[in-house]
């Protein structure tokens, strides 16, 4: 019997366990930002690694996101005549959910992994230990300013992709599907609020420091050579994403 | 600089790695520990810059106790400490002379043509040339090493640890390192601190040895001491005989 | 492009986020980071049905506010509409809830009143409303007409169906056939008395003729006067038409006399009375008819009239005091104005609110309470000033650098003094937007800043605070929850110091606090002894 709650509850302690250590990370994070030396050109570099480089891959997905929604969202409303209204679904569904959460995900694959993968790289090859050694502390060299850059970068690249999927959703709606522009364009206005746009962004703020807490803190537990660097990428874009998505539910129901 | 440790104990997960340790490394000389693989030797090492402390026992570091001492102090110690890795742990995403420059823009006010100074002068010292430019990936396991030397020398430390400096090198690359070893030390007259699990070169560098087995120093002192030891695991570890357990 | 540097890369991109999102929060155009411009209204609506907060309210089809608050008042619906600053809205003005779209989106639509109206206040109420003409309604009035049409369908065939009505009819058309019967026969009787009727009447046209012929001039002259006389006939008819349509409907006072049947009772008593009175001043009883009697009462009552006609053309041609303050637009706006701005004033106090808290921390690392006594002067609802007195267990940490000359080399000594028992003060400005405060000033007796978060209705809040910022040591920062499950009184945790290894320390709590608001209403409901 007690060998049941064991094999039953120990998932659940390890997991509880792996909570409170990222936790405890992003403390150790945070209380890194307010000391000196503050790495400025550091977030820089991580900011173009996290935000510049990945425009094109949020451009592409953001752009047919909106598109497809477009049509989606026309043949339904086609059914009752209310065609004026897909414009205004593209708008709030980019700007709301789907523009922060595609973003987010996309990032994740691209630069999450990118940050166990590098962090898990050092900690086998001991060049961690060769910062401890060196007096340089690794959370604050090589985590804070990962962190500090996806919360700042995510926001933008969510607004690139909010407009750039408004901007596919209109060129479906208006020139393939022949939605009057006017009127398409009148919803939008109408049926948004600026407040939309903020929440999303806040979101995306929230998964942009998600996605590089999880990155770095499974890059930093790496162990066993390069097997080890290989489980722990995967681990984070999986642990990431799921993050992602079920912090979206919350952070939605508490702000909207 | 003097080390000392004091019946040290650390055990992972159950299984006992140091076991009441005891060594005085003597300053401004080479003490070389010598073990079998697996045997604890990094662990030691890493007491020695705190990287893990012990789970009782203590660390001296000249007058310092680094067991006890908060992160912030251990990190003023750390700047006395260079350390070669075992595979140098060179930075791979930086240039050679980035990383060679790392410490000393970190820790230094030094101005961009300064450090460019030094870090020639570095290179010089470990005998390289004209590959400030080129990234870790592009070199051969005997350079990365003397790089990894001489971003260890780039603050001019008191106490130098090479773990396992020959491993994995050629024979010829093995006495030049060897040989960069000794020299440094003479040139710097740093404490240095070597684990190696190499017979031949331990006996050409070392002014003290000490033989760690089972968590515990089992003999320490010259070489020729180490060499005519009377002790049987000693005898067969230098002979190079497989050890069976009693 | 790849000799751009990281930060300018970095900064372009940067730019190229903010100047979209500026686009986008243009075009939403919803820019209002304040609920409380303009000015508020309400209106008493017998129903709000799908009417929501924050929908528009529209003048003309334009956008002039929102809906700030729908409550319930009296079994109607009590909605607080915000007007924008500039519009004016007049008293006698309608409002009505329409609906937009086949989605059935509901506004409230204000239907401009006339214009001599004044305009309505901050806090005032639209009384005039038109009730909703949704769907359900006009579905009932049809179902009534429906229920109508059977009712009568119903009684019809009651009376012609069944086989007494067949009955009925049967013997309605067979008495007409002996009507018809009859009529021929007396037709085929008297055959010859007719052919001679015809033959008379023939002769009579002729010896007609005979006389129009003679007499033409003064028949045509009889026919115009005739057609003279049918004309005003016509036109007084119409007016007549027109007069008893008023009394009908009940217009005018002819109407609302006829139409009430207890002003005709009334009517009738006062013509009883009266007629009685008259008969006595006929006789030349009472003061009244010894007045009317006289010839000189009539002559002093004429010249009273007289000078009463006189001040009415003055005061109506805007001469004198009254005259000018009734005639004179100015006047009138100038009171305007003064209502107005009255108005605002005595809006601005009332947003204007004051807190009292006290808070206390127990900090575990320390094992003792840390108390704060805070006074929080909010002038509006997204900006306060807060005052504290805090009584810190760790006490106040003084550093003193002295230089000492010892034989010639100069010796530092580095003092640390803490002083136990000495209040920390804190002086804070702070401002809301959103959910997010920001405030900054002196937090415990040094510079510093926080933020805090508001959740769930205020309910929950989240604060971080920095502050004692010292180049040789971390920085004070502080981490806190405040949950408030019933209103005055809260709980906390938090860690605070939590970069300072010596001095972190997680701490629990609780509080209570008080709004002037609170304290007015706890005077007054305390029974005072008399």
């Amino acid at each position: 019997m007690l060998r049941f709650f064991e094999y039953v509850g120990k998932p659940f302690v390890l997991l509880i366990e792996a909570f409170g250590k990222v936790i405890l990370l992003l403390v150790s994070t945070i209380s890194w930002m307010v000391r000196p030396p503050y790495r400025i050109h550091e977030i820089f570099k991580q900011m173009e690694f996290v935000g510049v480089n990945s425009l094109p891959v949020v451009i592409i997905t953001g752009a047919f996101t909106g598109m497809v929604l477009a049509i989606q969202t026309y043949y339904g409303f086609k059914m009752f005549g209310g065609e004026s209204l897909v414009g205004a679904t593209v708008a709030l569904s980019m700007t709301r959910e789907l523009g922060p959460a595609i973003t987010a995900l996309m990032v994740t694959g691209r630069v999450g992994s990118a940050m166990a993968a590098e962090i898990g790289t050092m900690r086998v090859t001991e060049q961690i230990d060769a910062l401890y050694t060196m007096s340089v502390n690794p959370v604050q060299y090589l985590i804070m300013p990962r962190v500090i850059a996806s919360i700042m970068m995510l926001p933008v690249l969510t607004i690139v992709s909010d407009f750039i999927g408004i901007v596919g959703g209109y060129f479906v709606g208006v020139r393939l599907l022949n939605i009057n522009s006017g009127i398409f364009v009148a919803r939008i206005i109408e049926f948004v609020a600026l407040s939309d746009i903020v929440n999303g962004l806040i979101k995306s703020a929230v998964f942009g420091l998600i996605l590089s807490l999880v990155g770095c803190y499974k890059g930093f537990g790496t162990f066993g050579g390069a097997a080890g660097v290989g489980r722990a990428t995967t681990q984070s874009v999986v642990i990431s994403s799921v993050s992602i998505l079920i912090s979206d539910y919350f952070l939605t129901a508490v702000m909207f | 600089m003097k080390i000392e440790l004091l019946n040290v104990c650390k055990s992972f997960k159950g299984q006992v790695v140091l076991d009441n340790l005891n060594l005085t490394v003597e300053p401004n000389k080479i003490t070389v520990i010598i073990g079998k693989s697996g045997g604890g030797k990094s662990v030691l090492l890493k007491h020695v810059i705190g990287l893990i402390r012990p789970d009782s026992g203590s660390v001296f570091i000249g007058d310092d106790e680094i067991s006890a001492l908060n992160d912030k102090k251990l990190n003023e110690i750390r700047k006395n400490f260079g350390m070669l890795f075992q595979d140098a742990a060179l930075f791979d995403s930086m240039t050679v002379g980035d990383n060679i420059a790392f410490p000393i823009r970190e820790h230094t006010r030094f101005s961009k043509a300064e450090i460019d100074v030094i870090v020639k002068e570095k290179l010089r010292q470990v005998g390289l040339k004209r590959v400030t430019q080129k990234m870790p990936s592009e070199l051969s396991g005997g350079m990365r090493k003397r790089v990894g030397l001489a971003r260890a020398l780039a603050l001019d430390p008191k106490i130098i640890l090479f773990d396992e400096p020959t491993t994995g090198l050629d024979p010829i690359m093995c006495d030049a390192i060897d040989r960069l070893i000794v020299k440094t030390q003479r040139h710097t007259n740093a404490t240095c601190l070597v684990i190696s699990h190499d017979i031949d070169s331990t006996f050409k560098i070392a002014h003290k040895v000490a033989m760690l087995y089972d968590g515990k120093i089992i003999e320490y002192g010259s070489p020729d001491k180490i060499k005519w030891s009377e002790n049987p695991v000693v005898k067969n570890f230098i002979a190079g005989k497989s050890i069976s357990k009693h | 492009m790849s000799k751009l540097s990281v930060e300018a890369k970095v900064g372009v991109f940067v730019v190229i986020g903010v100047v979209l999102l500026c686009y986008m929060s243009m075009k939403v155009g919803k820019l209002n980071f304040s609920n409380n411009k303009g000015y508020a209204i309400e209106v008493l609506f017998d129903s709000a049905t799908g009417l929501a907060r924050d929908v528009t309210v529209e003048k003309a089809g334009v956008e002039i506010g929102r809906v700030q608050d729908i409550s319930l008042r009296d079994g109607k619906a009590l909605v607080v509409l915000r007007i924008k600053q500039a519009i004016k809205v007049k008293k006698d003005a309608k409002a009505v809830i329409r609906t937009r779209g086949i989605l059935g989106d509901k506004y409230v639509e204000i239907i401009a009143g006339s214009a001599s109206a004044p305009d309505i206040m901050g806090g005032g109420r639209l009384t005039r409303t038109m009730p909703v003409t949704d769907m359900d309604t006009l579905l009932n009035v049809l179902g009534e007409v429906a229920n109508d049409i059977k009712l009568l369908t119903t009684v019809m065939s009651n009376v012609l169906g069944g086989e007494e009505g067949e009955a009925a009819v049967r013997a309605i058309v067979s008495n007409l056939r002996g009507i018809v019967t009859t009529l021929n026969q007396s037709i085929e009787r008297n055959s010859s008395d007719i052919d001679r009727m015809i033959d008379n009447l023939a002769g009579f046209s002729d010896t007609l003729r005979s006389i129009g012929d003679d007499n033409q001039g003064d028949i045509k002259e009889i026919i115009t006067s005739v057609r003279r006389v049918s004309g005003s006939m016509e036109s007084l008819v119409a007016d007549l038409e027109e007069i008893t349509e008023k009394i009908n409907t009940g217009q005018g006072s002819i109407g609302r006399l006829i139409n009430d049947d207890s002003t005709i009772d009334n009517l009738n008593e006062t013509l009883a009375a009266l007629k009685e009175i008259a008969q006595s001043i006929s006789q030349g009883e009472g003061t009244l008819g010894r007045l009317i009697a006289e010839d000189q009462t009539i002559d002093s009552l004429n010249t009273t009239l007289a000078s009463l006609d006189e001040i009415t053309t003055k005061i109506n041609s805007g001469e004198g005091t009254l005259g000018r303050l009734v005639n004179e637009d100015e006047t009138v706006e100038s009171l305007n104005t003064t209502l107005t701005q009255l108005n605002n004033y005595l809006e601005k106090q009332d947003t204007f609110r004051t807190y009292l808290d006290y808070r206390g921390e127990y900090l575990f690392n320390s094992e003792a309470l840390k108390s704060y006594l805070s006074l929080r002067i909010q002038p509006r609802e997204d900006k306060y000033y807060l005052l504290q007195i805090i009584d810190d267990p760790e006490g106040k940490e003084s550093v003193t650098d002295t230089y000492r000359d010892i034989n010639g080399t100069v010796v530092q000594e580095h003092e640390v003094k803490v002083e136990y028992d000495v209040l920390k003060f804190s002086a804070q400005v702070a401002k809301r937007y959103y959910n997010l405060a920001i405030r900054g000033g002196l937090l415990e007796s040094t510079g510093g800043f926080g933020f805090d978060y508001y959740f769930l209705d205020d309910k929950l809040l989240m604060s971080l605070e920095a502050f004692d910022f010292s180049l040789d040591r971390n920085p004070h920062l502080k981490a806190k929850i405040d949950y408030t499950p019933f209103s005055h009184l809260y709980l906390t945790t938090g860690y605070d110091n939590f970069v300072n290894e010596e001095s972190r320390s997680f701490f629990i709590g609780g509080g209570i606090n008080f709004s002037d608001e609170d304290v007015k209403t706890l005077f007054t409901s305390i029974p005072l002894p008399y």
